[in-house]
């Protein structure tokens, strides 16, 4: 492992975040305006949406580390018709775009809410087809521990469970904000912060389930693979990083099941915001830990077919 | 002009002397540790004792000397996202270095570790099938300096004819995978692609 490694763990993990909070944020935007209002909804989720730039930015800037020749990167959309790297750089860039219009109209109230809602719908669909090119990115027919159906399906879990538990984070935050700035909000606010929560914990207790099926069947699967590379990828993970892969599994099991689980809890009843606030932030970065150990083992099993 | 030009290796020939690989290092200027053309080593077997004291064993060992096979589907120029690979009308396939980003995906696709980083630039080389030499009619710097004529280069339709259709054994992966241009004519001993037989005895030169 090298810097370029850790570049595109880098990447692959803060733009499958930033797509996951993305994502997130429009369906409780959709579900807290239709029950409190368009306005309390932008309350609770306009501050949030502006900080997936950053997050995205800063992914795209890592990427340019993983590159021995960083001044060609505008080359890197040159292959669309056959490289998913090229699809996903592509992807990388559109998303980059809409979101940023979209996020810019939603600050500044620009055009109707349908309109924006329209953008929005655009800018997720392509953040969808971002994490799936990241996906077959590693599909690669003579990487066989890379070629299974695991790989989109844990990229999609990681995508979701990061942008849950992120979107969690912000919203805690968000309400610390609005309860100085704007205190006469606070009632609506923490009741929706609450609500919101609770769904938060249940998808990341649900994702984390998806995690712990997915990635012992993926091991098994890849042990008992006639493919020797497949072979050797599980002696990567075993022999060289077991304790790595057991602290990942504990990690995102504690992050978002344990610290889902007190979390659901506690946003259950009203009066507890303190330990929810410490709570969310608490899973995030344990999740965070975690999913990023995982990436780092995803590149780790990096085995071929031949020489 | 020929359509497909290929390398053709007699495993009975081969003496894994590696001449080939170091007239290559020297032909491209190489440092030490980037090798375009390998020479691998595939052996294996065992000694089992008999009922009467006796040993009976059946060790074996060859050498598969591997450069780029210059694909009729190349999978580095599938995955390529710069379009920095091209495959000429000769069938040989070439990195442009100016067009390179250095992502080093063709690293991760190619199942015989043709394409190598080079750390000074920073971009992607590999085998050109000394395209210099064939375009001045001479033979690539490995086929010349191999002491025991084991390497050829020609036509690949023309070389099947004289030898054959085999371009896969142990260790090479399968062809149907990149359907390299390459003909192999292996020795009595040679195992094919896939086997388990034996193991690749030097994975640090290759």
């Amino acid at each position: 492992m090298d810097v370029r490694e850790w570049a595109l763990i880098a990447f692959t993990i803060l733009s499958q975040m930033a797509v996951g909070s993305f994502i997130i944020l429009g369906i409780v935007y959709f579900f807290a305006a239709r029950k409190w209002g368009e306005e309390e909804a932008d309350r609770l989720s306009d501050r949030a949406l502006l900080a997936i730039g950053p997050v995205l930015v800063l992914g795209t800037l890592a990427s340019l580390f993983h590159l021995g020749n960083p001044l060609n990167a505008y080359r890197a959309i040159a292959n669309v018709g056959s490289s998913w790297l090229s699809r996903e750089i592509l992807a990388n860039v559109l998303f980059i775009g809409v979101g940023a219009v979209f996020a810019f109209m939603q600050w500044r109230k620009i055009s109707t809410s349908a309109t924006r809602n329209i953008v929005a719908l655009v800018a997720a669909a392509i953040g969808v087809v971002l994490v799936f090119s990241m996906s077959q990115i590693y599909m690669l027919r003579t990487a066989p521990a890379w070629d299974t159906i695991a790989t989109p399906i844990t990229f999609f879990t990681t995508t979701f469970l990061l942008g849950a538990l992120a979107v969690g984070a912000a919203y805690v935050a968000n309400y610390a904000y609005v309860q100085r700035k704007e205190p006469g909000c606070a009632d609506t606010q923490c009741e929706i912060m609450r609500s919101t929560l609770r769904w938060l914990a249940l998808a990341s207790v649900v994702l984390v389930g998806v995690h712990l099926v997915v990635l012992p069947l993926y091991v098994a699967y890849l042990a008992s693979s006639d493919v020797a590379a497949a072979n050797d990828a599980v002696n990567v993970l075993m022999d060289d990083y077991g304790v790595v892969f057991a602290l990942r599994l504990v990690l995102v099991f504690v992050g978002a099941g344990i610290l889902g689980a007190f979390l659901y809890r506690n946003a259950s009843s009203p009066g507890r915001e303190k330990i929810l606030g410490n709570l969310a932030y608490a899973a995030f970065a344990v999740v965070l830990v975690a999913e990023v150990m995982g990436r780092f083992l995803f590149y780790a099993m990096q085995t071929r077919i031949g020489l | 002009m020929a359509n497909q030009l290929a390398f053709y290796f007699d495993v009975a020939r081969c003496t894994g002397c590696k001449a080939c690989q170091v007239a290559c290092q020297d032909k491209h200027d190489l440092p030490a540790d980037m090798r375009w053309r390998r020479v691998a080593e595939y052996s294996g077997g065992e000694w089992a004792r008999n009922q009467d004291g006796s040993f009976t064993q059946n060790v074996f060992a060859y050498y598969v000397s591997v450069a780029c096979n210059h694909c009729d589907k190349p999978i580095c120029q599938e995955v390529c996202p710069a379009n920095a690979i091209t495959k000429r009308d000769d069938g040989i396939v070439l990195i442009d270095e100016d067009k390179c980003i250095g992502c080093r995906y063709c690293e991760w696709a190619c199942p015989y570790a043709a394409p190598q980083f080079d750390e000074d630039s920073g971009t992607m080389s590999k085998c050109t099938l000394c395209v210099d030499y064939i375009d001045a009619g001479q033979l690539p710097a490995c086929v010349a300096a191999c002491p025991s004529r084991a390497l050829e280069v020609g036509e690949l339709s023309e070389l099947r004819a004289k030898y054959g259709d085999l371009a896969e054994v142990a260790p090479l992966p399968e062809a149907k995978l990149t359907e390299p241009a390459m003909v192999i004519k292996p020795n009595a001993k040679t195992k094919p692609v896939l086997a388990k037989a034996g193991r690749l005895a030097n994975p640090e030169e290759v």
